[in-house]
């Protein structure tokens, strides 16, 4: 009687482990270890991909030939979308079959997430091992992981910092100010190159609204939420207001390119190389650009963005596009994918390649970092879990678009200091007026 | 009942069917429906069917991917409440009247070259050109001749005027926008003229000989005998190029940066509200209101040019019935 049993719970027992092993379960990102598990799987998987660089010039291709030595039965295709940001929500609402892997856009709210992505894991519990990860969640799961980090400072020029007779960095934006005036005076770069035509890289400014104007990481996703006037001058050369004053004082004092209609992306990156430009304010992922750019990047350095709050300089700091999994894909595809985006957060040294900020929270500073020795990265914490769309929702409704694609309303700026049609005041009582009207509209409480 | 009853009717019924179907006047119509099932069903499917869905989607508060709530008409009051949205129909203005000149321009290019030219192929073929390229590859080569220091500020200098006394192309909100507007004058003027000259093909040239004999210069040639008859490509060519300039979109978005520095139409205002703000039922409603400007200002100008050549109509009638007398 008891063998009787004894077998057939056995048999249960291997029946039960065998349907486990056959039923194509999507582990969590951190549910299986990469290089042991799932070697034998056998999947080809698409990549859409915002860096068309890398993929057309074989950067990624590398990365896949490495991978393939671990796991040489994933296939995988890359797929560059040039206006990626523009694009790939167009690629959302067209279907399911738009590949296995994106990179998660900017236009989806927090709560849509679920609806196209597989879940990556619980937040506490990756919070631990992962740097930006909340970055893409919606009530404590994780639904992108960032495919690198970022800090937010200004690349600049140390020839012509030097020979400005510029001997300290900045720190707040008065000495910032009269350090584009020494360049101005002393040499013959162009102080700040505003890159305006581009575009994007006005809508830049916006990354320092946070940590960098504030060093405060509940700011952006907590706090301005129910600041009645965010943009408003705090008399102490901090906040929103004094990030977008920088640029307003420095065009309306003459410390920009000649003309910034006609200025140009990549020529950009050759003139600071040679020492044409003093600075750019942009994310730390361009200094690996600059520096490339041409024969003098020992002369490119990295600084902080000059404000100090109560004497302490941080640095906003935060993911980069986020790769996210397509949930209507085949379980099989699903972990072949999740196999590769975890290889690459792991293994592939992508982020340090790229200049940016490891994402596993034990990985590698490449050494630029070094510039941010005794300043604070500050990333931004999420929004709460009562209000967990209200950020997105308020960016939307006030139609500002914060780091969201609004290179416009920093346009304008530069443009309002060149006509002197409007005062950096009148911009910015606008900007209060359109967040207040959208915090109205979306019944939102007031401090 | 027996089984030849059965089949009788049915008989019948086949003959009755293939009799109704040969008669002429059902082939007649089973051809025009076979033949425009397929296009007809295309124009629905992917013109009006989309056009039915922004309607739908300009009363609600949505992105591509959510759908917020229903709105109403609150997009359609916003974009009249809202300065910086409509105000950008005065940049069209800019357009309207580049529009106006690039006509006269085009008109006067097809009446000379219509006139026994030397090389007027060549120089047809060479103002047609620049409408084949690509409007936003133009916009490039034209980001590149308005940079200061480069290609138009190179050949005026030459011409001896010194670089301090110009503008700046683009920078100078007093004149960006009509160097923008040259660009799409440089583009689209190839394209007027010859379909102007098409129409002034098809004049018979006695016309010109009879006209000369009594008396007529080219310019009475060109007044009374040239413009009345390419009356409708006149008409047809003004219409498209000033609802043309309503929605002029690529100049701006190439050249200024998606319409940076004062230079921002209605349509990259649209282009911006559903793609950067993700407000797309806003964009929707825009695109209505910009449909429904498209349609008033036509109907305008058909008035208008009714009224204007009421003589003209008549003059044609006559030059036509004369010529039939003969």
């Amino acid at each position: 009687m008891k063998k009787t049993l004894a077998i057939i719970l056995s048999t249960l027992l291997v029946l039960a482990m065998v349907t486990t092993a056959f039923a194509t379960e999507v582990p969590t990102f951190d549910g299986f270890v990469l290089g042991t598990d799932y070697t034998d799987i056998t999947a080809t998987i698409k990549v859409l991909s915002h860096r068309t660089d890398l993929v057309n010039d074989g950067v990624f291709g590398a990365y896949v030939e490495e991978f393939n030595k671990v796991y040489p039965n994933i296939t995988v295709e890359y797929e560059g979308l040039t206006d990626y940001a523009e694009d790939i929500t167009l690629r959302l609402t067209g279907g399911d079959s738009w590949g296995d892997v994106m990179m998660l856009p900017a236009s989806l709210e927090a709560d849509e997430f679920s609806n196209y992505y597989t879940p990556l894991g619980n937040l506490a519990e990756m919070t631990e091992i992962y740097n930006f990860i909340n970055n893409k969640q919606f009530e404590g799961t994780v639904y992108g992981i960032p495919s690198t980090g970022n800090a937010q400072g200004i690349v600049y020029n140390k020839a012509v910092f030097e020979k400005a007779g510029i001997t300290e960095l900045p720190k707040t934006p008065e000495a910032f100010i009269a350090a584009l005036q020494a360049i101005k005076d002393n040499t013959d770069a162009t102080p700040l190159y505003t890159n305006y035509a581009a575009g994007w890289t006005m809508g830049a400014w916006d990354a320092y609204l946070g940590g960098s104007a504030t060093g405060d990481p509940d700011f952006m996703n907590i706090k301005m939420l129910h600041d009645a006037d965010p943009f408003s001058d705090r008399g102490d050369a901090t906040g929103p207001y004094a990030v977008y004053k920088v640029l307003y004082d420095a065009v309306a004092a003459g410390l920009i390119e000649d003309d910034y209609t006609t200025t140009d992306w990549e020529s950009s990156k050759v003139m600071i190389n040679n020492g044409e430009i003093g600075c750019m304010v942009l994310g730390s992922w361009a200094f690996s650009q600059m520096v490339e750019a041409g024969p003098n990047g020992d002369d490119i350095g990295y600084m902080s963005f000059p404000i100090t709050v109560d004497g302490v300089q941080s640095a906003s700091a935060g993911a980069d596009y986020c790769y996210a999994i397509n949930a209507k894909a085949d379980a099989n595809q699903q972990i072949a994918a999740m196999v590769y985006v975890k290889w690459m957060t792991y293994e592939s040294k992508f982020a340090y390649n790229e200049g940016g900020i490891p994402i596993n929270k034990d990985g590698e500073y490449p050494a630029l970092y070094a510039a941010f020795e005794g300043i604070e990265f500050v990333p931004d914490t999420n929004a709460l879990d009562s209000e967990a769309t209200l950020p997105d929702e308020l960016n939307t409704e006030s139609a500002l678009s914060l780091n969201r694609g609004n290179n416009e309303k920093v346009q304008k700026i530069v443009e309002a200091a060149f006509n002197q049609s409007q005062t950096i005041d009148e911009i910015m009582a606008n900007w209060n007026e359109a967040w207040a009207t959208a915090q109205t509209d979306l019944g939102v409480t007031v401090e | 009942m027996g089984p030849v009853n059965n089949i009788t009717p049915t008989a019948t019924a086949n003959t009755t069917f293939r009799d109704w179907f040969i008669r002429p006047n059902v082939q007649k119509w089973f051809v025009i429906v076979s033949f425009a099932i397929i296009p007809v069903f295309m124009l629905l499917l992917f013109t009006y069917y989309p056009f039915l869905k922004m309607i739908e989607f300009s009363f609600y508060n949505m992105s591509y991917t959510k759908v917020r709530g229903f709105y109403g008409l609150k997009n359609y009051i916003d974009i009249f409440s809202k300065p910086e949205l409509f105000s950008t129909f005065r940049i069209s203005l800019y357009y309207m009247v580049g529009a106006l000149l690039q006509i006269g321009l085009a008109l006067y290019f097809a009446t000379i070259l219509s006139f026994k030219t030397k090389g007027s192929a060549f120089y047809k073929g060479a103002m047609f050109f620049p409408f084949l390229i690509n409007g936003i590859a133009i916009g490039f080569i034209f980001k590149f001749f308005y940079t200061r220091g480069y290609v138009l500020d190179t050949v005026l200098q030459f011409l001896g005027i010194p670089l301090e006394s110009l503008p700046y192309w683009l920078r100078d909100t007093t004149i960006n926008n009509w160097s923008l507007v040259a660009t799409s004058l440089w583009k689209y003027m190839g394209q007027n003229m010859v379909l102007f000259a098409g129409a002034i093909m098809s004049v018979d040239p006695t016309l010109y000989e009879a006209a000369a004999i009594d008396g007529a210069n080219k310019w009475h040639q060109f007044r009374f005998i040239i413009l009345p008859s390419i009356f409708t490509v006149l008409t047809l060519n003004v219409i498209l190029s000033i609802t043309g300039s309503l929605s002029a979109f690529e100049p701006p978005y190439v050249i200024t940066s998606m319409g940076g520095n004062g230079t921002a139409t209605y349509f990259i205002k649209m282009h911006q509200t559903a793609h950067v703000q993700y407000k797309v039922g806003l964009a929707c409603a825009m695109a209505v209101v910009l449909a429904l400007i498209i349609i008033i200002v036509t109907v305008i100008q058909k008035l208008a040019f009714k009224y204007a050549f009421r003589n003209a109509t008549t003059e044609t009638k006559v030059a036509k019935k004369s010529k039939g007398a003969k």
